[in-house]
């Protein structure tokens, strides 16, 4: 297909992040999220949503109290299960917070609404109207939205000086792992307790594994691209991944990418059941003693510790977060304040089980994604790591990444902000991403909470408890990782904001050793 | 970058393999029978599109096939039919060497899904029900979650690149095959297996029923007395690779996927736009991506459920794209099939492949009163040439997908 062949020629589409939302047990915005993580709050709580009753775990980060009319207002929230519900706030949120919300109103597509990470912007003025944002968008963009419908975007683009949001679908894509397996459960057992004529269209509609995005869709007009991926502890990255991509191969101009879960009594119990939280198996192992019944009790950890030779488990937690992913010439046209770039991305799969098998799948991951980003290793100032606690999988991200660093590893200042959230599984990558661009921002690496004995031989050492300022040099370039107990593996490059064209931003040097066209 | 299919399996309520697939549908074979899978006593409706006599050891090797659902075990005898199809080499798996010459960590599966292993939901909500939840044992985890259908296809035949899973309903396996080309084009992958599976759902029949949905006797789509759908289940996989390294190893090629239109209606959970607003942008980017112009169109493989809004609406967005006039034969082999859920679009693409390589596309059974002029291929086979396919589908959420497939110099007969 020419217009394919002819965009590897091309300059690369650039994808910027333009804004965020979310839900989290630790806040309700990036800002929020970020203090909360930086002062090294804890979001694990007893749960109050369903009876733990027996189960033997008791606490998790649940988010509490969460009132959606508080942020949507009232309309009709009764067709949304929970995690639909998180998701629609989330997405409320990222919609304004980049300016969106206006545009699809149909008004003022200005800047969005929070300054810059770490610098000035130069919001639109108050007087850019609609009709300003259109021809913006035409006249600013290198290629503008005819680039965007030559290259496979709108298929009937609208006339120029249309309103922004017809010439630009937004989209959605949503990493999940359960949706609402809480919803799924009810349908079913409520047909089965009272006979199928009982059995509630309503839950029917939601019990999709991509409901929430459908309803998140129906809830704020998003008419784009519409996807959900399921890649358990991975799924946010791989949806963030996924939307970068089809940006970049001008299928879409404005995505919404991120993840969704919700903590329930199924997922609970399950995790549980598998040994996976911290706590199901309490006293009788942890990660330094390595067996079954081999630790006791002094050796273990009752909290999730990211990387610590007693680590037991993690916490799973709840919540939603979306980034606003954009083309770069979309963002500038409208006048939007980018707050980061994404650089690049890999995904690899663990096909063999067991630690060296996930290392290397590790490994690839972010060799693929530094290569994406044309990014050496000497080049990432710092890690948010996927580890969350987890017996299995920490020390084989670990091993992984630092295979993939080399000498990069061994003075890496490492996060792992699963230690204060938890592991939110879908929406954990999300977090992860949205909470680098804050450190990009302003130098602050959340420390890892409860962090007491790095694991034995873990190449990790710049894992810490406490919080660090970075210095400038290591607020370039930021990598995430997302690593699933399944063999899925993601690692993600975001940078600073590339430097405006006039006017002055603390953090506008480009990053060093990225290329700018593609290969 | 050209992508084509190189390879095709799939496991049906016509049975297990591309020719059975093939062949049952232009003979307009049926694949509905009472349910077997759990009671129906509770339902004013009781026929579903099951797969019978399908035995999980013929095709789980590697793992142990009593610790996989049911949508993986179809999955992975869909994957190891398509490379066996492919002619990938005398290799079974990326186990033993690299089949196709591809290496294990250039070869990547995607895959649609509607509900998952819905089994096993349904296998703690008994447990729940009695009381037993003690029985549920660590095994619940590592069925349960849908991306371990990817999962698991990986682990079986040593697949180490990208994998995803895309639960994006009765569209995932468009949506399914339009990621593995991206990936390809992208030059993420060398080789990428794409499709989708469902397993026969308690949930997704009580569902259905409580709508309405399901057809007491037959499914007739784009017929005036249509009554509805009727659930099935099944799986298909497409072996998909780059056409310049299908031809280097001298690979028999299907079609080309020519091109993918994604869109979101952004109206409705659980009814499409009533104007099919989302389906015309859909097959509108479709066609534009794939550089084909509407009458170019040789067939269209409808989603076609059977239900009244469904047909009705699909009718009214297709004759927004190619002319309320358009003489383009579209057919419904949900007719014959029963609705696959997440795997129906991964099976319809593949039968748009083989159609586009056969020269010859299936019918819409049961049809005896069309409803409007379109040309809905009536209960026979029909035999002409197919430059062009598109493959139409659309899920709950208001997700569309159109794909197209065209034929390839070198298309095998």
């Amino acid at each position: 297909m020419s217009t394919h062949e002819q965009a590897t020629a091309e300059p690369r589409r650039r994808v910027v992040i333009t804004g965020a939302g979310l839900v989290s047990p630790l806040g309700d915005s990036p800002a929020a999220l970020h203090q909360a993580l930086v002062a090294g709050t804890s979001g694990r709580k007893p749960v109050e949503l369903f009876d733990t009753t027996g189960i033997g775990c008791t606490e998790g980060g649940e988010i509490r109290p969460f009132e959606p009319q508080g942020y949507v207002g009232d309309r009709n929230l009764r067709p949304l299960d929970r995690t639909s519900r998180l998701l629609v706030v989330a997405a409320q949120l990222a919609l304004a917070d980049s300016g969106w919300a206006a545009v699809l109103r149909g008004g003022a597509g200005g800047a969005g609404g929070r300054p810059p990470a770490g610098g000035t912007g130069s919001p639109a003025g108050p007087g850019t109207g609609a009709g300003a944002v259109a021809a913006g968008a035409g006249a600013g963009t290198p290629g503008g939205g005819t680039e965007a419908a030559a290259a496979g975007g709108p298929a009937e683009p609208s006339a120029p000086g249309a309103p922004l949001a017809e010439q630009v679908e937004v989209g959605l894509v949503v990493g999940t792992t359960f949706c609402s397996v809480r919803t799924i459960a009810e349908f079913d057992r409520r047909a089965i307790r009272l006979g199928p004529t009982h059995a509630s269209p309503l839950d029917f509609a939601n019990s999709v594994i991509n409901a929430a995005a459908g309803q998140a869709a129906i809830w704020h007009g998003l008419r784009g691209v519409n996807s959900t991926l399921a890649g358990g502890e991975a799924s946010g990255l791989l949806a963030i991944a996924q939307a970068a991509e089809m940006i970049r191969a001008g299928r879409a101009d404005a995505v919404l990418a991120g993840g969704a879960e919700e903590l329930c009594f199924e997922s609970f119990f399950g995790y549980h059941r598998a040994g996976r939280l911290c706590g199901s198996r309490r006293g009788a192992a942890g990660a330094a003693t390595g067996g079954e019944g081999a630790g006791g009790p002094a050796a273990v950890a009752e909290r999730p510790v990211p990387f610590d030779a007693r680590r037991n488990g993690f916490s799973l937690a709840e919540g939603a977060a979306l980034l606003v992913l954009e083309e770069a010439g979309t963002a500038a046209g409208r006048g939007a304040t980018v707050h980061a770039e994404v650089l690049g991305w890999g995904a690899a799969f663990a096909a063999q089980e067991g630690e060296a098998g996930m290392a290397a799948a590790v490994a690839r991951a972010v060799r693929l994604a530094l290569a994406d980003a044309g990014a050496a290793p000497a080049a990432i100032g710092f890690l948010s790591a996927s580890a969350s606690g987890s017996i299995e999988v920490d020390r084989a991200e670990a091993l992984g990444v630092a295979a993939a660093l080399n000498g990069r590893a061994a003075a890496l200042p490492v996060t792992a902000i699963k230690a204060m959230l938890g592991e939110g599984l879908g929406v954990s990558a999300a977090w992860q991403a949205i909470d680098a661009v804050e450190t990009l921002g302003d130098g602050m690496l959340p420390g890892i909470a409860g962090l007491e004995t790095l694991e034995l031989g873990l190449p990790l050492p710049g894992a810490e408890a406490a919080t660090r300022q970075l210095p400038l040099l290591a607020r370039r370039l930021a990598l995430v990782t997302a690593v699933g107990a399944d063999g899925h593996c993601a690692a993600l490059v975001v940078g600073a904001p590339p430097a405006p064209a006039a006017g002055g931003q603390a953090t506008g040097k480009g990053a060093p050793g990225v290329r700018e066209t593609a290969p | 970058m050209r992508i084509v299919i190189t390879g095709i399996g799939a496991v049906t309520p016509l049975g297990t393999g591309r020719d059975d697939l093939w062949t049952g549908l232009l003979a307009g074979r049926l694949g509905f029978a009472p349910v077997e899978s759990f009671d129906t006593a509770g339902f004013n409706v009781h026929l579903g599109a099951e797969v019978r006599g399908f035995s999980p050891a013929a095709h789980v090797r590697t793992l142990d096939p009593a610790r996989l659902g049911r949508a993986s075990q179809l999955a992975i005898a869909a994957a190891r039919l398509a490379l066996a199809d492919a002619r990938v080499g005398q290799l079974d798996d990326w186990h033993d060497g690299q089949p196709a010459g591809v290496a294990a960590e250039r070869a990547g599966v995607a895959l649609g899904t509607t509900s998952g292993e819905s089994r096993e939901i349904e296998r703690f909500d008994d447990r729940f029900l009695a009381g037993e939840l003690d029985a549920v044992g660590g095994e619940f985890m590592e069925r349960y979650p849908c991306q371990m259908i990817a999962v698991h296809v990986a682990r079986e035949l040593g697949l180490a690149g990208i994998n995803t899973m895309i639960p994006a309903a009765c569209a995932a396996g468009n949506y399914a095959l339009a990621h593995a080309v991206d990936v390809l084009r992208a030059g993420r992958a060398d080789l990428m297996l794409a499709g989708g599976a469902d397993a026969f759902s308690r949930t997704t029949f009580t569902g259905f029923a409580r709508l309405g949905a399901i057809a007491p006797e037959r499914c007739q789509p784009f017929d005036r007395r249509r009554r509805g759908m009727i659930p099935g289940e099944g799986a298909a996989v497409l072996v998909l690779e780059p056409l310049a390294a299908a031809r280097r190893r001298g690979a028999r090629i299907y079609a080309e996927v020519a091109g993918y239109g994604l869109s979101c209606d952004a109206h409705h959970m659980t009814a499409a736009h009533p104007e099919g607003e989302g389906a015309v942008r859909a097959m509108a980017r479709a066609l534009a991506d794939a550089g084909v112009a509407p009458e170019e169109v040789s067939y269209i493989s409808a989603h076609g459920t059977g239900t009244p809004t469904n047909d009705r609406l699909e009718a009214i967005a297709v004759g927004r794209v190619f002319g309320a006039r358009t003489r383009v034969p579209i057919s419904s082999i949900k007719s014959m099939l029963g609705h696959t859920m997440g795997a129906a679009s991964a099976i319809e693409a593949a039968v748009c492949a083989l159609a586009v390589a056969h020269d010859e596309i299936p019918p819409t059974m049961g049809l005896e009163e069309p409803e409007g002029d379109l040309d809905y291929v009536p209960n026979v086979a029909r035999r002409l040439r197919v430059e062009v396919a598109m493959n139409n589908a659309y899920a709950f959420g208001g997700s569309n997908a159109s794909t197209i497939f065209r034929k390839c110099e070198g298309t095998a007969s």
